[in-house]
């Protein structure tokens, strides 16, 4: 087994997926969480595009968190049975990234008061639809009261677990509309090796 | 061999990666472009979208959505991925670096207020576009000196990412003046016969 390490701050942010898969895969690696104080000066030079989490296997770096998840989801047999399943689970990674992307522009609202009345619309909005449309992807994975793609735990679940945590930064349960999701992320948090890391792990405010 | 169908805008855009694999690969496929002046969009065609968006791809009767989904999906069948899952963790990661420089420039793309959008537009020429190609100037010379492909030894999607960048940044060269790995292989990919053949016949389009 090759050696794995992690370079990220001490959030979950944009490392926590690949953290939930090593978990879920039950496979060890290196959890480096770096002060801020210590970025750029001593990692920066190491990242392909300057920027974190890294991963590195066995001395080897690759960077872009969904590129890194991937990668890993592939290596312990997470990311799909088949080509579709992979596409499929491709498919729902972009489309809580591009649902990140609209809430990023959200966070940089410096006007209180005008934030919390696009956070409001934002939810009831655009956020019920996006999440709607994963709603109807899960039901139509045999009713949904399994994994969202295929018939087994993939990357795709450990996805909808993650979002549950970012999401809830700015939205507290996300999920209490949605019903088929929210007893996804209540399966997949009870599996054993997932609920182990998320009591031990770091509790970050994001 | 199923039968393809990729349907987008009367665009590049988000499809132009996908339309170029098929190309590249040889692969025949439905070039579906929907308008938005009469009512094709939304029409009856959003309702087929996963997320309500294009492009969406149909392969026989299934259908897929997320232009990246579908890129390295038809990468995958065509061979056109990375060989390794190593190497296609590096295409990946390439492919998401011009998802990052398209963010950049959507940020003023859009922008109505003209002053401000030459300011946005000025950072990223000045500032954001060479750091960003600086970056990828590294990655293809750590592969071998820069002077065959961005992964591995053979082409890969990421050389064809590269090649409709050219595009999407203005279709000259200057944005490549500093970079001239990437210059020579955005050259190199856009003379490969099959994708000069698609360059020269494709609709002509503003995006």
């Amino acid at each position: 087994m090759p050696t794995y390490k992690i370079t990220y701050f001490n959030f979950r942010g944009r490392a926590e997926l690949a953290r939930l898969i090593f978990a879920a895969a039950g496979v060890p690696y290196e959890d480096l969480r770096i002060e801020m104080s210590r970025w750029p000066v001593e990692y920066k030079d190491q990242c392909p595009f300057g920027q974190l989490p890294l991963l590195e296997v066995d001395g080897k770096v690759l960077a872009q968190s969904k590129t890194i998840a991937r990668y890993l989801a592939r290596e312990f047999n997470l990311a799909g049975k088949d080509s579709r399943e992979q596409a499929l689970a491709d498919m729902i990674l972009d489309h809580y990234a591009d649902i990140m992307n609209e809430m990023k522009v959200l966070w940089l609202e410096s006007d209180a008061e005008k934030k919390a009345t696009l956070l409001q619309k934002f939810k009831t909005e655009t956020l019920s639809k996006h999440l709607g449309y994963l709603e109807t992807i899960l039901r139509q994975n045999s009713g949904g009261g399994g994994f969202i793609v295929g018939d087994s735990l993939t990357w795709a679940d450990l996805m909808v677990v993650d979002s549950n945590d970012w999401l809830g930064v700015m939205f507290p349960n996300p999920y209490d509309n949605f019903p088929l999701l929210a007893g996804l992320v209540k399966r997949v948090r009870e599996m054993p090796q997932v609920a182990e890391w998320i009591a031990k792990r770091p509790d970050t405010p994001r | 061999m199923p039968n393809y169908k990729l349907v987008y805008f009367p665009g590049r855009g988000r499809a132009e990666v996908s339309r170029l694999i098929f190309k590249a690969a040889g692969v025949p496929f439905e070039d579906v472009r929907i308008n938005t002046a009469n009512g094709e969009w939304p029409g009856e065609t959003k309702a087929k979208c996963p997320f309500g968006q294009m492009p969406v791809l149909f392969v026989d009767d299934k259908v897929l959505a997320q232009s990246k989904a579908i890129g390295r999906y038809l990468a995958r069948e065509f061979n056109l991925a990375g060989k390794t899952n190593w190497d296609q963790a590096r295409a990946d990661m390439i492919l998401d670096q011009f998802e990052d420089i398209g963010t950049e420039i959507y940020k003023f793309m859009f922008e109505k207020d003209a002053a401000k959008k030459a300011e946005l537009s000025e950072k990223f020429n000045s500032e954001t576009l060479p750091r960003h190609l600086g970056y990828l100037e590294n990655l293809l010379k750590e592969n071998n000196g820069g002077t065959g492909f961005f992964v591995g030894d053979s082409l890969t999607w990421a050389d064809l990412a590269l090649a409709n960048a050219y595009d999407h940044l203005g279709g000259t060269d200057a944005p490549f003046a500093n970079s001239p790995l990437l210059a020579g292989l955005i050259k190199r990919i856009r003379a490969t016969p099959s994708v000069a053949e698609w360059i020269s016949t494709r609709p002509q389009t503003p995006f």
